[in-house]
């Protein structure tokens, strides 16, 4: 709100700038509307997040402080020295970070080797493929989650990290997004290399893939972001403490009460805050990456 | 093999086996993950929903006993309904808000990439975070949210222990979590729109809102039509943030059918076939779901 106000009456210097134009137009009640709606709803998204980082700092007797308070006593870090050494914590951030970027990797791989095939070659039964990648959009894990387990469970992958990581990694989105990129680049550069007598594989990767860096960073980041929050699939398979990504920690430990919440908050933070900042970084990217597979 | 069949007639001679193998190479590594985690699991589905079993290693033949019983079982319709309420709300309120912030978002000059980003933050929240604060902010006595009503004078309002607003809560903190989601995909879909559609409008005197209800709605329409298809399903799949925010509780009012299909698969008493049976038909229907909400869209867009 504050800000809004002290841009609106702010010495004009120049044309007067408002702020909704940077011409002569006058704010309209209209304008102020939008303003104030659109501030009540940024607060809306932020509070809990801001609560969750200023209740991360706070002791239990802080926590437990009839009415709550707003900032806490000292900003020191020791919610978060305490969670990392008296409990496992490391353990299960260093797993979730194996899992998201092995997964990652093993997503890229096989999407953009597989969105090659279905973008530049052609071959019987490709329309088949595709349709039915793009098909199994409409089956998400939670429908087949027995079923999957049953073939995990067959091969030993229960209770261990390669479970987490490769049965989600071959993603229909990945590959949609991946192909409409491919289709793009010109079948006369890939000839070209051919005449000159390159070999396929290498093609692929020395020519087709250094192309495709901003639709591998979309699919990358989209990949990141999902594998670190992903909940279910962990549960599931991540029975043993020893496995445990962070999501699966943290709920755990809520629901049995076994770690001090004031601990389950500092986590919880470094649960939340490496997405945060990826994404700051990468806004653009992001963006564009949903709003292109949500309108195609 | 490949010699015999290239005829001297086609002007490009086929090509030999190895490179014919080649597209199939590509794709095997991603095709092999992807039908033995997705599609074979997928039709074994129906198959497991035609056995029971306590303990996922022995099974034992049921024919349609599973449908039998969850259908005539008074919790299961419990669920449904549960389910039902939570997807329908959910969908609703997305478009509703969605479009009102793309909108907002789309009209507001200074600052739009600073608002699409705050809207867009909580997405990114891990829901297992997003539903243990939003629990502790509901908390009944030491919660903000109770204690910033108690300052306007308004009284303890037991937001998880109430049944109704158990899944009020629900519902609002799903909307919260996804609605930064949809609010892209629409803000996309509104700058696609041909600026001098409206150039023409604002010169026939058409005020703000009658220009929204007559040109930006319509033009919406695909978008919307996608916001609902994907909000449709992401409702029937809710589940990791229920599980941090009420646990499905009190006693199962804000059990949907993903938590119903995880406990029943791997919280003892293990029900497999039960649970197999339940995701059978939430298959059936997000899948009878999506192909009406497609179909509805199309003679809407053909109309």
């Amino acid at each position: 709100m504050s800000h809004s106000t002290v841009t609106k009456d702010a010495p004009a210097i120049g044309p007067s700038k408002t702020w909704t134009s940077t011409g002569r137009s006058k704010v309209t009640s209209t304008d102020a509307l939008r303003v104030v709606i659109l501030v009540t709803s940024a607060l809306l998204a932020l509070i809990p997040i801001v609560w969750l980082v200023l209740g991360s700092f706070k002791t239990p007797t802080e926590l437990s402080k009839r009415p709550p308070t707003l900032l806490p006593e000292s900003w020191g870090l020791s919610n978060y020295t305490e969670a990392m050494t008296r409990f496992n914590f490391p353990s299960y951030l260093t797993n979730s970070v194996i899992v998201t970027l092995a997964a990652t990797l093993l997503t890229l791989a096989i999407n953009s080797m597989a969105a090659y095939a279905l973008a530049k070659y052609n071959f019987r039964g490709k329309n088949g493929l595709f349709l039915l990648t793009l098909a199994t959009i409409m089956i998400p894990l939670q429908v087949i989650l027995l079923p999957v387990y049953q073939v995990v469970a067959s091969l030993g992958l229960v209770n261990t990290l390669w479970g987490l990581i490769i049965p989600a990694a071959a993603t229909p989105t990945g590959v949609f997004i991946l192909r409409q990129y491919m289709l793009s680049i010109p079948d006369e550069l890939i000839e070209a290399a051919r005449v000159d007598g390159a070999g396929e594989f290498r093609i692929f990767f020395r020519i087709v893939l250094p192309m495709c860096r901003p639709a591998l960073a979309v699919v990358a980041i989209l990949s990141i972001m999902w594998r670190w929050n992903d909940f279910l699939w962990p549960l599931v398979v991540a029975q043993s403490e020893s496995v445990y990504t962070l999501p699966v920690a943290l709920a755990r430990f809520t629901a049995e009460e076994t770690v001090p919440f004031n601990l389950i908050l500092a986590m919880s933070v470094v649960t939340v805050l490496p997405v945060i900042i990826l994404f700051l970084f990468f806004q653009r990217q992001i963006v564009t990456g949903i709003a292109n597979t949500g309108i195609k | 093999m490949a010699a015999i069949q290239a005829t001297p007639r086609l002007r490009q001679r086929k090509a030999p086996l190895k490179m014919r193998l080649v597209p199939y190479l590509f794709l095997l590594p991603n095709m092999a993950i992807f039908g033995l985690f997705t599609v074979w699991p997928a039709i074994n589905g129906f198959n497991i929903s035609m056995y029971s079993s306590s303990n996922g290693r022995t099974f034992r033949w049921e024919g349609t006993g599973n449908y039998q019983r969850i259908l005539t079982d008074e919790d299961f319709w419990g669920i449904v309904r549960n389910t039902v309420v939570y997807a329908l709300a959910f969908v609703l309120l997305s478009v509703v808000l969605g479009v009102m912030l793309a909108v907002l978002v789309d009209q507001q000059r200074r600052g739009r990439t600073f608002f699409r980003s705050v809207f867009f933050i909580p997405v990114l929240i891990s829901p297992v975070v997003a539903g243990l604060v939003w629990n502790w902010m509901l908390e009944r006595q030491n919660g903000l949210i109770n204690t910033f009503l108690g300052t306007l004078g308004i009284p303890e309002v037991p937001w998880l222990v109430d049944n109704t607003l158990a899944m009020v809560v629900v519902i609002g903190v799903g909307t919260w979590m996804q609605v930064g989601f949809y609010m892209l995909i629409l803000l996309a879909g509104l700058q696609s729109i041909d600026p001098s559609v409206y150039e023409a409008a604002k010169i026939d005197g058409a005020s703000r809102w009658q220009q929204f209800i007559s040109l930006t709605f319509p033009l919406l329409q695909p978008s919307i039509l996608v916001v609902v298809v994907l909000a449709t399903i992401h409702g029937f799949q809710a589940f990791d943030f229920i599980y941090t925010l009420t646990g499905g509780g009190p006693v199962g009012a804000t059990t949907l059918i993903v938590q119903y299909i995880y406990e029943n698969g791997f919280v003892s008493p293990i029900r497999y076939g039960v649970a197999t049976a339940g995701s059978v038909l939430l298959f059936c229907a997000i899948f009878a779901l999506t192909i009406a909400n497609w179909m509805i869209g199309r003679k809407r867009e053909a109309a």
